[in-house]
């Protein structure tokens, strides 16, 4: 415990944390901005010529859960990136500013260190997540009233949504901190992981369809596979036909942040610190 | 100080290396040493540049992984020490904290993570004399503060043994000077201090004991005035006199050797100072200078360490 304690206080005797939360806030209200204006359009029914076989997946989308599940997660497709990259930056600030010395001559047991890095970039997520969430509950409220749709505060796949959210804060945190025991470059980690997030999407939903127009739809299917894609599956707001159920983004994920922990650990006991 | 100053109660600071051996892949940086550190003393880790002095303490630290052999502290390794900063204290790089922190606030993580009070921070600042400069960042400081804030975190558990690679690094002489006789005081009080350096010359004022490494082999071990009495130069003696050729002549009927250095200065063997000065008086002859020639610990180390310096 005295570990945890410890990495907290490094977090909180930096600049980082309050410069990532001030990037945050923006991000937050352009996330809020263009929520608000979705769910309006949504909401109003606005969007009626689509392809009859499209019409089931936005009849989901638009049920008032849905809807209000969205809401109450705004601001996460940037709060994972966030949280993610505070997991990076407190194992290569490490390295970067040598420091890595002290706190393994202070503790030499690097497991327990690995751990309590772990738990405190876990904290620090579950701080993020909790305060976009009581903003969300503020503001979402006011806009889902605004369209006559509710506050929905009495469902509980809204419910589900943000716990589910919660989950992603917490799981993003533990494979930054995981890559940033496997990349200690500051700027590597960084690149990596923004990459990975943003860009290994996009990068892998275009590999994956080259594959499936080559070997057949199923492969298509290993698109949950991909982390920041078993991510977004998880915390869609419902169930959407066609997609696998939630639980398998969830399991993969939390596969993914395991698997980077544990490599993590093995790697840091391992290393030569010099 | 005096081997008497050495207790029973003191030697738990004890350092014993045996047999350690780092193998990199085409480097063995440190290569089947062995040697004892006695607490009570300072001891200075000698060796050029690359002679593997600090892959030496980091593997002492448990900082690097032996190929082959270990370390002890006090009898256990540094892994096996329940809480390892209340008894060893390192201090291995000047610039080892994060660049937006206060020293204060580097000292307080430390203790958190040791579970150590957190007022020890605020008395190991006031230790090295810090204590004006707690609260600002540490990239604002000095080299000389950044090696004193090493200093205090290295004493934050009040340990007994404390091991410093290279701590005069960039201080000025006053830095220096603070930190021979704050090290010296260490020692005084039973405790173990090994220190490595490839500053010969503050080493001769510094440190008790000496082990001399080169090349990752251990070259020579013991107390300072051992190691340079085993190269002493045959006690030669500088003398300078307006009448040289009298004095040669004197010093030869005495059966001494003369040499003939620069600047007319004669360096005389065979005869101590005393001696040749007596010669001299009964010759009738002037002298400018009589100075016994002291072996240094530079020429003894160059010596010692010669063609095993250097890249390898």
């Amino acid at each position: 415990m005295n570990l945890v304690r410890s990495e907290l206080l490094k977090i909180r005797t930096t600049s980082t944390w309050w410069i990532f939360g001030l990037i945050s806030l923006p991000l937050w209200i352009l996330a809020l901005l263009f929520n608000w204006l979705q769910t309006d359009a949504l909401a109003g029914g606005t969007l009626e010529d689509v392809p009859a076989e499209q019409a089931d997946q936005i009849q989901a989308v638009q049920s008032a859960d849905s809807l209000a599940a969205n809401i109450y997660t705004n601001g996460q497709f940037f709060g994972l990136l966030i949280v993610m990259l505070l997991g990076i930056i407190v194992v290569t600030s490490e390295f970067f500013h040598q420091t890595v010395t002290t706190t393994f001559l202070t503790a030499p047991h690097r497991t327990a260190v690995m751990m309590a890095k772990l738990v405190a970039g876990a904290v620090i997520a579950m701080l993020f997540w909790l305060v976009t969430t009581a903003l969300n509950l503020v503001f979402g409220a006011l806009i889902l009233n605004s369209v006559d749709v509710g506050a929905q505060f009495g469902s509980g796949a809204v419910w589900r949504a943000v716990g589910l959210n919660a989950l992603a804060y917490l799981l993003w945190s533990v494979l930054g901190v995981g890559i940033g025991v496997l990349i200690r470059s500051q700027i590597g980690a960084t690149v990596t992981g923004i990459l990975l997030y943003l860009g290994g999407s996009i990068g892998a939903i275009a590999v994956l369809a080259l594959l499936a127009s080559k070997y057949g739809e199923w492969i298509n299917k290993l698109q949950v596979a991909v982390p920041s894609l078993a991510s977004s599956l998880m915390v869609s707001g419902a169930e959407i036909p066609g997609n696998p159920p939630r639980w398998v983004g969830a399991a993969v994920l939390i596969g993914y942040a395991v698997l980077a922990g544990v490599i993590g650990a093995l790697t840091l006991r391992r290393r030569d610190i010099s | 100080m005096s081997d008497g100053q050495r207790s029973p109660t003191t030697d738990s600071g004890q350092i014993v290396v045996s047999g350690l051996t780092k193998q990199y892949k085409n480097v063995r940086a440190v290569d089947n040493l062995s040697f004892t550190v006695a607490s009570g003393r300072v001891t200075g880790f000698l060796g050029p540049n690359g002679a593997g002095k600090t892959t030496t303490l980091r593997m002492l630290l448990n900082l690097v992984t032996p190929s082959g052999g270990g370390a002890t502290i006090g009898g256990q390794r540094y892994v096996d020490l329940a809480d390892p900063l209340r008894h060893v204290g390192a201090v291995l790089e000047a610039s080892s904290a994060h660049k937006g922190r206060t020293g204060i606030n580097h000292l307080r993580v430390i203790c958190a993570a040791a579970g150590l009070p957190k007022q020890r921070a605020d008395e190991a600042l006031a230790l090295v004399g810090l204590t004006p400069a707690a609260k600002r960042k540490f990239k604002g400081y000095s080299l000389g503060m950044k090696q004193r804030l090493g200093i205090a975190a290295a004493m934050l558990g009040d340990p007994r043994v404390l091991i410093l690679d290279e701590p005069a690094n960039g201080l000025d002489p006053e830095g220096i000077r603070w930190m021979r006789g704050f090290l010296k005081g260490l020692a005084h009080e039973g405790r173990t201090v090994l220190v490595s350096s490839h500053l010969l010359s503050e080493m001769q004022l510094l440190a008790d004991d000496v082990v001399i490494i080169a090349a990752g082999k251990l070259i020579r071990q013991g107390p300072v005035e051992q190691v340079l009495g085993s190269m002493a130069q045959g006690g030669q003696v500088r003398v300078r006199t307006p009448q040289a050729d009298e004095l040669v002549a004197a010093l030869r009927a005495q059966s001494a050797t003369v040499e003939t250095g620069e600047h007319g200065v004669l360096l005389v063997g065979g005869l101590d100072a005393p001696a040749i000065g007596k010669v001299a008086l009964a010759a009738k002859v002037e002298l400018h200078e009589l100075t016994p020639e002291r072996p240094d610990l530079e020429r003894v180390f160059l010596e010692l360490t010669a063609g095993k310096a250097g890249i390898r």
